[in-house]
């Protein structure tokens, strides 16, 4: 049986629905994140989950009974959370609070659960006779994990833990969490962070406007076409250093500006492609080599490329489908590439395009690290020249 | 720290027994006669059948009065606790219900119909106090839950509503004009045991509280928190709010409408003890019964002959103290 299984569970707030026939089960020793945008009812989830709201029509049951059926005390000694905000203005010492989380327990010591041992698990022992009000966001954070913990519930739901740390205190908790989770908790975490989100849990859960957007594991859940659907922003997946991270525009122009075909290689491309896709431009690139910097970056922001296989001259075959995409393209540009033997023949397709009268714009530093000598006359006869990539842009924006 | 660890300890609990106590003693021994401890010791071991003159003033004036003021002052402070943290309102006392108001119109009109004192105008302060709880917790229901910021709203209302009738017997009323602003501003004087019967009626309610420890403690978190620690918010609002309102009502329909001990005793004694209600209760009710005692006997020695209102003392003496304390916690 599920622990948390919701069936058509659909919430409204004064007649304006927050969620709306979601469906969805959470199974004993699952490590899931919720994500989605602020209003998507996150929070309202939880509240279901945790009983403290009723949904208007369909069932949330924990260990198959009703959520919003248990009595207090038995919900707590299954599903603990740890709210958003926390607001405790009485000067109460850091043990006393943690105590609090045992209400749910008899009073006898086996099953009371012991403070310290909790306070230290979360390595917050020396906190144990500090004031709360005196603790910083991420010690008062902790101690309120600390609290719940307390519960000995199976089921452990938190709303935006991270969203008042810093970088380190981060890490520190979803750190614990996932530790907590191998030893046999099970986690449903609402977070803002969609690379924490990628980096810590097996299952995600979008939610948007109401309704289940997608479930599953990262890589189902964290599609590009998902998140601009969900957030309406650019969303584009990188892999680098063996992790894998988003990173976001805002959406895209819908009125398009024109069509840029970049000659790059050797990373010297890389950040125009994303600056110049969001500036609104279609832009391809070519001829550069598989696995080039450029070439992986052109790839996962989907460019249309002429490619040439790795560490490879360029070949009649990807030189022609360059020529292809200079014919279609508004304006070219030729960063400062290194020129050698292998990728020479870009230069020449340069010059068919400026034969052509395409407009086309040089990098200043090009004839300096052209070994060939083949670019030599191009800065003269091109129709401007730049220094650097903020130069250019000014133009382009 | 060395201070924490004191205030953290059982130690304010034992001192302010130790305070009861004297307090207690002080309280029966002086007042226009005043008694050596050997004389208070043989009247109390004595009791109430002894023919001795000095006996009966002791039994029926000094005792009954004193045992009164202590059971005031323990209802107010500890229903000035309960009423801050239900409402997580500093500016909370026990007369934000209305319960007071509506117990000060019933009073009034016993007066203003020349009812005797006793029972009557008791009986009718502790209708007109209960019938306005019950106005206010209607007003306050939605559903199976009590909205503690309608009720504290709906209180204070109501309270401005039953004044503004005070008011307008009390302009109607001539000669009993006085009368009605004696009884206003509270008082001990002449009050005797059918009183302290009726005040007995606070003792079982004084104790309720002392059961909902961990509750009042975790809801200093806001309600749904303390819904998700497992807490039965509902239930222990309703307890608490009505174990306020009826030791409010009783303190008032006896005493009259005393004010301060219900707002700052409770804070004085955060102050000493911390807010952890364990401490924070038993503290307050013995220190609300003290500092009444200790007020009353100034009221009617302070001025011998005449008597000071007792409301007018608490006030007098409470707010510098009261003061004092929280430049010293700030400090």
């Amino acid at each position: 049986m599920a622990l948390v299984s919701l069936e058509e569970a659909s919430f409204s707030y004064d007649g304006r629905a927050v969620l709306k026939r979601v469906s969805f089960d959470v199974q004993q020793g699952e490590f899931v994140g919720v994500v989605g945008p602020n209003g998507s009812g996150k929070s309202t989830l939880l509240d279901l989950v945790s009983g403290v709201r009723t949904p208007g029509t369909g069932v949330v049951l924990v260990e198959g009974k009703p959520a919003h059926r248990f009595r207090r005390r038995d919900m707590a000694q299954r599903v603990a959370v740890v709210p958003q905000s926390f607001v405790l203005e009485f000067d109460l010492r850091v043990r006393d609070v943690v105590e609090m989380g045992s209400y749910c327990r008899d009073r006898s010591p086996e099953s009371c659960g012991d403070v310290d041992a909790t306070l230290a698990r979360l390595g917050i022992a020396h906190l144990g006779e500090r004031r709360f009000t005196e603790l910083s966001g991420g010690e008062k954070q902790l101690v309120v994990l600390a609290q719940a913990l307390m519960q000995q519930a199976a089921l452990l739901l938190l709303d935006e833990p991270a969203a008042a740390l810093d970088v380190s205190h981060q890490l520190r908790l979803f750190d614990l969490l996932r530790e907590l989770n191998r030893d046999g908790l099970t986690v449903l975490c609402v977070l803002h962070d969609l690379n924490l989100a990628i980096h810590y849990f097996a299952k995600l859960l979008v939610l948007s406007d109401g309704e289940l957007a997608a479930l599953g594991s990262p890589e189902e859940a964290m599609q590009p076409e998902v998140l601009e659907a969900v957030y309406g922003v650019r969303a584009y997946l990188h892999h680098y250093a063996g992790r894998t991270f988003l990173t976001f525009s805002p959406r895209p122009r819908v009125d398009r500006r024109g069509r840029v075909h970049l000659v790059c290689g050797g990373g010297t491309g890389s950040s125009l492609m994303r600056e110049l896709i969001d500036c609104g431009y279609d832009v391809t690139a070519g001829v550069l080599n598989a696995l080039d910097t450029d070439e992986v970056t052109g790839r996962e922001l989907g460019l249309q490329m002429a490619v040439e296989a790795p560490f490879s001259p360029i070949s009649d075959e990807a030189h022609a489908s360059n020529l292809r995409l200079i014919e279609r393209a508004d304006l070219v540009i030729l960063t400062a590439v290194p020129i050698g033997h292998g990728n020479a023949r870009n230069i020449e397709a340069v010059r068919t395009a400026l034969e052509a009268s395409k407009p086309v714009w040089v990098a200043e530093g090009v004839a300096e690290r052209d070994l060939t000598g083949t670019a030599e006359g191009l800065a003269e006869a091109s129709v401007a020249l730049f220094r650097d990539d903020a130069e250019l842009l000014v133009h382009l924006a | 720290m060395t201070r924490s660890g004191w205030a953290n300890g059982w130690l304010p609990v034992v001192g302010v027994s130790g305070l009861f106590v004297a307090c207690l003693v002080i309280s029966l021994s002086f007042g226009p006669a005043s008694l050596s401890l050997s004389q208070l010791l043989h009247y109390v071991t004595a009791g109430p059948g002894d023919r001795q003159p000095g006996s009966t003033i002791f039994w029926q004036i000094r005792m009954p009065r004193v045992l009164l003021a202590f059971v005031v002052g323990a209802s107010l402070s500890v229903a000035g606790v309960i009423l801050q943290d239900l409402f997580l309102n500093p500016l909370t006392d026990p007369y934000v219900t209305g319960v007071s108001s509506g117990a000060a119109l019933g009073a009034t009109v016993g007066i203003v119909l020349h009812l005797p004192g006793m029972p009557w105008m008791t009986v009718l302060a502790m209708t007109g106090g209960l019938a306005t709880l019950g106005i206010v917790w209607t007003a306050a229901r939605r559903k199976a839950r009590i909205d503690v910021y309608v009720l504290l709203l709906a209180g204070v209302t109501i309270s401005y509503l039953a004044t503004a009738i005070v008011s307008v017997l009390m302009i109607r009323a001539g000669q009993d004009m006085h009368a009605i602003v004696y009884w206003l501003l509270g008082s001990f004087s002449g009050r005797s045991w059918p009183e302290v019967k009726i005040a007995l009626i606070a003792i079982p309610f004084l104790i309720v509280p002392l059961f909902f420890v961990r509750e009042m403690n975790i809801m200093l978190q806001g309600e749904k928190r303390a819904l998700e620690l497992g807490v039965d918010v509902e239930r222990t609002k309703r307890v608490l709010l009505l174990t306020a309102a009826v030791l409010t009502a009783v303190a008032v329909s006896v005493s009259g409408i005393i004010g301060f001990v219900g707002l700052v005793v409770p804070h004085v004694v955060r102050l000493l003890v911390g807010p952890n209600h364990q401490r924070l209760l038993p503290v307050a009710l013995l220190g609300g019964a003290a500092m009444m005692g200790v007020a009353d006997l100034a009221s009617r020695t302070m001025l011998a002959p005449t008597e000071v209102p007792v409301g007018v003392v608490t006030t007098f003496f409470g707010a510098p103290l009261f003061v004092y304390l929280l430049r010293r916690r700030r400090a």
